[in-house]
């Protein structure tokens, strides 16, 4: 062969390449007019959403698995699964009535016995299956179940309600062979507007509409009310870079992407090609106080002149940015929530060395090391750290940061010898009692008498309004004991491209996209 | 010649079982664990430790080495902690990946290091030649991230040429279309290289462009275009295609962050993303695969050398 022929044959053979290459994008292009792509922070644990709270596990998974409660947009617990529920004098036993008909993605119909199955494994098992208390969980009927409280909890429906770390229904037989096993993606079977297809390892997983959903006859509100796959395929995408998530949906190449830098909201707000979505469930930075062991334990005098000291405004300013993107605010709950109290918050956000100074004093706090563990997997935690670090310094209080990467953190918070507080944050809640510095077990490990006594009234009505009531002199408790130090309120920013139309405005805790248009 | 194969080979297993030891110790000291991680962060202590036991990370270090090592024997590397998937399938699908990155990566380097070196070499000290070399010395110094962010930017964003992130294997739907995926990673990724091959090439050719039977061949008239392309490049090839080896081996280590900022589906994201999750089994079995290739490769290095050089003993 000539240096000629060799030339043609390779301009031939490059120009088939590109050809292919050409034509194959072609194709791609159409099939994701139908799918909508997500751009996920990372890769989910497991969605086997009963065992984990990680939040990218709910927000995929609940669109395959439904709870007997969903939230409106108020945030008040509606019948999803649930049909109607009955609740006895003493508030003990609660009957609920399913509906009827409900397919499961695998063709069965759901039945009383799925329900208990569930309900039971996830009393066991689950991440929050603990808190309804229960003490049985039956089938009383082809289509009711019955909970027996062991106590009273006032929280029941909302905790039937709550996703993340939740009871969702699998079909009975599913869950009688997890047991406290995680359920494997082969049978991720729920009810769901979207059903399972797979889930490939660092690249994506993928739903696709479920034909046969049996949706409510209520308009939408919330997660509450009729829910419609209007998007045939959902893609969840890790992509961890930022900027290449921020670029992937002005590129065309991604519908939606989570968790933007706070400092980039300033320039892609006004970007065409950018639909900003700033979150309407606040998540809230929390510094938490060691109860076990240390300098800190039982020395309220010495965590109020921690408080005493800090600035949240300059913290939120330096960690966040944006101003819309945070609010100072004292409340454990934001405004406009049902759980939304002033009770205790003028000890919040002081900014006052002198009187953190004099406290110190009070509390005979000689100088000594506080240990302030942090992870840098969360630049908002690194950052927040620093900035307290530097304003009780200010106030005389010496800290020692102890920087570790967030897997270190979770293992040496719960050991109580290796530290004095640590940075962490916390989701949107629906009830008090899912807060976890009212979680006794969990690392700062709060407990004290007036602690027991505020929680057993929160738990002991269903009745809201004494509810309410309870929170606010538990919420005054927590300015006072310091468990935990509240932050302040951040609204995360995710970003969409400018034609996908969702059902809400503002971002909900887990994003969903029924009813959704692109 | 067998007795020699065989004590560079038993002393090759003695390496791995070494090796083996040291990658579960030192993976198993980093503190932290995988049970806390993938329950989340409202998991109490109790849940933690029961998920520990149901994963086997409550037994001694010992036997659950013991365990690992005697399945790896059998060519089972364990499930991956977080995924639930056998770890070599996890590391098949991402070495699919990382070499089709590298490959690509390759015949960019080549394409561009190699004829840029061999123009700024004929043109020595002129303006092309200290443009191509000042230009070679910028781009080798640019870190890899961030060409890859700018790519991005440019390519995908603001032309839409090309996407700007994520694969889909060439054996699924749109097979070779899905090529595109690469075009900007790899760029990327060559970006540096290409610069230093650029720069290696260069100096080759103007070493051997010294040597006497150069001179002997302009002597003889031959025309300056074929002295150039049959005498001096094909010899300042030789070192510039023994670099290319060593090139390749650092793509696949180099290829970490440039598989971060594209999505790609890679081995290198994976180790990374394992790391940061505590997924022991695919850290182990990645960087237990790492160790055999090189130890094969030693292997095969020493024991060539004799068909290559019968004067080397063996000794």
């Amino acid at each position: 062969m000539n240096a000629g022929r060799k030339t043609k044959s390779l301009i031939v053979g490059c120009a088939a390449l590109l050809a292919a290459v050409s034509v194959g994008a072609l194709a791609a292009a159409d099939a994701q007019a139908a799918t909508l792509r997500y751009a996920t922070i990372g890769e989910p644990p497991s969605l086997d959403v009963q065992m984990g709270t990680a939040t990218l596990a709910t927000t995929i998974g609940q669109n395959m698995f439904e709870t007997l409660y969903a939230f409106d947009s108020t945030g008040a617990p509606q019948p999803m699964l649930a049909e109607s529920e009955t609740v006895s004098e003493d508030g003990k036993t609660i009957v609920i009535t399913l509906r009827e008909g409900v397919p499961f993605h695998n063709g069965q119909t759901m039945t009383a016995e799925d329900v208990a199955a569930s309900l039971s494994r996830w009393k066991e098992f689950g991440a929050r299956g603990k808190t309804l208390n229960a003490a049985s969980i039956e089938a009383t009927g082809d289509n009711e179940v019955t909970i027996t409280l062991a106590e009273v909890n006032g929280a029941w429906k909302s905790l039937l309600a709550f996703p993340n770390g939740g009871p969702v229904i699998y079909p009975a037989d599913i869950v009688t062979a997890a047991g406290g096993e995680p359920i494997k993606p082969d049978n991720y079977v729920g009810t769901g507007p979207y059903k399972f297809v797979e889930w490939r390892p660092n690249r994506h997983v993928e739903l696709e509409k479920f034909d046969d959903y049996a949706s409510r006859s209520e308009p939408a509100d919330g997660s509450a009310g009729a829910r419609e796959a209007t998007i045939d395929t959902l893609q969840f995408v890790p992509v961890g870079d930022v900027s290449t998530r921020v670029s992937g949906v002005q590129a065309g190449d991604y519908d939606y992407a989570e968790y933007i830098s706070g400092d980039l909201y300033g320039i892609l707000k006004d970007d065409p090609a950018i639909a900003p979505h700033i979150s309407n469930a606040p998540i809230f930075g929390l510094m938490f106080m060691n109860s076990k062991e240390g300098i800190l334990a039982g020395n309220y005098k010495l965590r109020q002149a921690v408080l005493a000291a800090l600035n949240m405004t300059e913290a939120l300013q330096i960690s966040v940015g944006d101003e819309e993107l945070f609010s100072a605010e004292g409340s454990i709950f934001p405004e406009g929530n049902v759980w939304y109290s002033k009770a205790g918050t003028e000890n919040y956000n002081q900014n006052d060395p002198e009187k953190a100074k004099s406290l110190a004093e009070e509390a005979g706090y000689k100088g000594e090391p506080i240990r302030l563990l942090v992870s840098t997997n969360y630049q908002q935690h690194f950052d927040q750290a620093n900035v307290f670090k530097q304003q009780l310094a200010r106030a005389g209080i010496n800290v020692e940061l102890n920087v570790t990467d967030w897997a270190t953190l979770l293992k040496e918070r719960g050991e109580p010898q290796s530290w004095d507080m640590f940075m962490t944050h916390h989701g949107p809640s629906p009830d008090p009692v899912l807060l976890t510095f009212m979680n006794a077990s969990y690392p700062g490990w709060w407990t004290s008498e007036e602690r027991n006594a505020d929680l057993a009234k929160l738990v002991g009505t269903s009745d809201l309004a004494e509810r309410q009531e309870a929170w606010a002199t538990t919420q005054a408790l927590v300015y006072e004991q310091i468990p935990a130090v509240k932050v302040g309120d951040v609204f995360s920013f995710d970003i969409g491209s400018p034609q996908l139309k969702t059902t809400w405005d503002r971002a909900p805790a887990f994003p969903y996209f029924w009813g959704a248009t692109k | 010649m067998w007795g020699y194969i065989l004590k560079r080979t038993a002393a090759a297993l003695a390496t791995l079982v070494a090796a083996s030891v040291l990658i579960f110790i030192f993976i198993h000291l980093i503190p932290g664990e995988p049970a806390a991680v993938m329950l989340g962060d409202a998991a109490t202590p109790d849940q933690v430790a029961a998920l520990r036991t149901r994963l086997g990370l409550d037994e001694p270090l010992f036997v659950q080495y013991f365990y690992w090592a005697g399945s790896a024997l059998q060519g089972d590397l364990g499930r991956s902690i977080f995924f639930d998937e056998p770890v070599t399938s996890v590391i098949a699908d991402g070495a699919q990946t990382s070499i089709l990155l590298a490959s690509i990566t390759m015949v960019w380097v080549v394409l561009i290091g190699v004829p840029v070196g061999v123009i700024a070499a004929m043109r020595r000290g002129s303006w092309l030649d200290q443009g191509l070399s000042g230009l070679a010395m910028l781009l080798a110094s640019i870190p890899t991230f961030w060409v890859g962010l700018y790519l991005i930017l440019v390519f995908a964003a603001q032309l839409g040429w090309l996407p700007s992130s994520g694969y889909p294997s060439i054996f699924e739907e749109g097979g070779l279309a899905n090529l595109r995926y690469l075009i900007l990673p790899s760029l990327a990724l060559a970006t540096p290289n290409a610069a230093l091959i650029l720069r290696l090439t260069r100096a080759s050719m103007l070493d051997v462009s010294k040597e006497d039977y150069v001179r002997t061949a302009r002597a003889k008239g031959i025309s300056p275009r074929q002295v150039t392309l049959r005498h001096i490049l094909r010899n300042a090839l030789l070192v510039v295609v023994s670099a290319f080896g060593f090139t390749f081996a650092a793509l696949i280590s180099e290829a970490v962050v440039t598989e971060t900022v594209f999505a790609l589906p890679g081995i290198g994201r994976t180790v990374v993303q394992s790391i940061l999750r505590r997924d022991y089994p695919v850290i182990q079995g990645v960087i237990l695969v790492i160790v055999c290739l090189y130890l094969v490769l030693n292997l095969l290095v020493d024991i060539s050398y004799r068909f290559l050089d019968p004067r080397v003993e063996l000794e």
